[in-house]
């Protein structure tokens, strides 16, 4: 099919500069896409102008809103319109890949600003909400134009089919497979430990459970130690910590990829108590590729990302006693975790990029008819080409 | 005065909703044209294919008389049968596959490898197709729609009912 190179547009909703699922996964697409010669071009709110890669166009400063049990860092407004109508005039692309369109941000604006070959792809995964049938009819227009819809996860593409009546296809995440095969496990990590990993503040990462199920989970095992690492400020997390049990917490902060590794191939146990407003699971898909024995709340993305326990072990969501029983049931049987290890890190391969963006871009080749550009919708509007043409 | 103001804005305001859905449809209508040609391209792709595999050692006499017979239904199938062909060539494909992969050597594996990225193609041109056809279906089934023949003189698409597990 088409080989030559594409001049791709990524918008991206959330602000560049703050660490976040969606925005390492349009990082990594678009480095994969320069690296097999294709330009790419991505807008992105930032804060920060000076720190931004060079493929990166910066939309102007993002707003704090909550969303999804999250602070979301997103753009709108009509000064963001008119800067995403200039970056689709300027960029004559022969494709935009839009994310997350269905929230009001910057990439919404583009889906209603451009015309030509799109595609979307939908990350968040929530329960059905009613303010989506005030809004559904409005969004529909727009949804519409994209020529094909990519969901990440099943639970991805529930959302969407509950939401906005339309059937998306699903391709996962991406992870670089490759970085995390060949950790050397360190002995620092190793023995009775459980590991965490994520922005431990923010309660839907469920830290909380874990610390409600170690009291249990220390007295079958005496020595166990937990290793929470990820950035986030530690004295509200403190306080909830039982005093007896603090020497057992150690806090790493942010850590570097090769750390990452290694620390994924050391720890007995890798835990996630996610409880919820999860799609896919990208730290889980990479803990999976690390050869670390998965624990993680039965929620669907991780339910199904695990294929229902094949590839890791699932306990009861916010239940912090189901935890504490499968945790210690694991630490006594270190045959069974060398096995669910095993299975988790072929899981974990099928996620890489080499796979997942071969993916992408047959969607891309599908998508793009007769080398038809990517317009301003309203250059294509009949009155305009009407006028337009009595100027000639 | 006011009343003229008002109803020349409601005048214009309908007018304006009006094209918007004809644009909207007009939109629906490339989709759907893009994704079956798609769609049409990789089934005509899978038919050479899996001609090839018939031609090839991977196929014992009596399945490749199956497999050809079958691949050359689906290319010479007209509109209205082209589904039940192509569903045929699935199944004449999935029972040579089923017990073929054993013995296929390297020149022929990589037949089976392009047959096999194929089907994964063709399984997202079919769900876009789906989509694109569907969609279209619902707004063309819209009151306004149809009372102002906005969809004009294009006609109604069908979905074809391929087998959603290709292989």
């Amino acid at each position: 099919m088409l080989s030559r190179s594409l001049k791709i547009g990524i918008v991206c909703p959330y602000s560049w500069d703050t660490p976040g699922g969606v925005q390492n996964h349009i990082r990594d697409l678009a480095e994969y896409l320069i690296a097999a010669g294709h330009h790419v071009s991505v807008l992105a709110p930032a804060i920060d102008d000076t720190k931004l890669p060079d493929y990166v166009v910066n939309a102007g400063k993002p707003i704090s809103i909550p969303y999804n049990g999250a602070v979301a860092r997103i753009l709108f407004g009509p000064v963001a319109f008119s800067r995403v109508r200039q970056w689709i005039s300027h960029g004559d692309f022969d494709l935009l890949h839009l994310h997350e369109p269905a929230i009001p941000s910057i990439s919404l604006l583009a889906c209603w600003a451009a015309e030509g070959p799109m595609v979307g792809t939908f990350h968040a995964a929530a329960k059905r909400q009613k303010i989506i049938f005030a809004i559904g009819p409005i969004l529909e227009p727009a949804i519409e134009k994209l020529s094909a819809r990519i969901a990440v996860s099943e639970a991805a593409r529930l959302t969407l089919t509950d939401h906005l009546d339309t059937d998306a296809i699903v391709i996962p995440n991406g992870i670089y497979a490759s970085r995390y095969h060949n950790g050397t496990p360190q002995e620092k990590w190793q023995g009775n430990t459980i590991g965490f990993i994520g922005r431990f503040e923010e309660p839907r990462k469920g830290l909380s459970v874990l610390l409600e199920a170690l009291p249990v989970i220390a007295r079958f095992a005496p020595d166990v130690k937990v290793f929470v690492a990820g950035p986030g400020d530690l004295t509200e997390v403190e306080k909830s910590i039982d005093p007896q049990l603090r020497h057992r917490f150690e806090f790493l902060g942010k850590i570097s990829e090769q750390d990452k590794a290694n620390f994924l191939s050391s720890v007995a146990i890798y835990v996630a108590p996610n409880t919820g407003g999860e799609s896919f699971g990208i730290i889980l898909a990479e803990a999976l590729a690390g050869g670390a024995c998965v624990v993680a709340s039965d929620i669907p993305a991780f339910d199904d990302l695990l294929g229902h326990g094949e590839f890791g072990a699932l306990f009861k969501s916010e239940d912090s006693t189901d935890l504490a029983k499968v945790v210690i049931g694991l630490l006594r049987d270190e045959k069974k975790r060398a096995d669910l290890a095993i299975a988790g890190r072929s899981r974990g391969k099928s996620f890489d990029w080499e796979i997942i963006a071969q993916q992408v871009y047959s969607v891309y080749e599908m998508s793009i008819v007769a080398s038809e550009k990517v317009k301003l919708a309203s250059d294509t509007r009949s009155w305009n080409r009407f006028l337009s043409k009595d100027d000639k | 005065m006011t009343q003229w103001f008002l109803a020349t804005l409601m005048l214009l305001l309908s007018l304006w909703y009006l094209t918007f859905l004809a644009t909207r449809l007009d939109r629906l209508h490339h989709r759907v044209e893009n994704s079956w040609a798609n769609l049409d391209v990789l089934l005509q792709k899978r038919a050479a294919v899996a001609l090839e595999i018939a031609h090839s050692d991977i196929a014992d006499p009596a399945s490749s008389l199956l497999l050809t017979s079958a691949a050359y239904q689906a290319r010479d199938a007209d509109i209205e049968s082209r589904s039940a062909a192509e569903s045929g060539l699935s199944g004449a494909l999935g029972l040579l596959l089923e017990d073929s992969q054993h013995l296929a050597t390297a020149a022929d594996n990589a037949l089976l490898t392009e047959l096999s990225s194929l089907t994964d193609k063709i399984r997202v041109a079919i769900a876009m197709h789906t989509d694109a056809v569907t969609r279209t279906q619902m707004v063309r089934s819209k009151f306004i729609v149809r009372i102002f023949r906005l969809a004009g003189t294009a006609p109604l698409p069908v979905t074809y009912e391929f087998e959603s597990d290709v292989l």
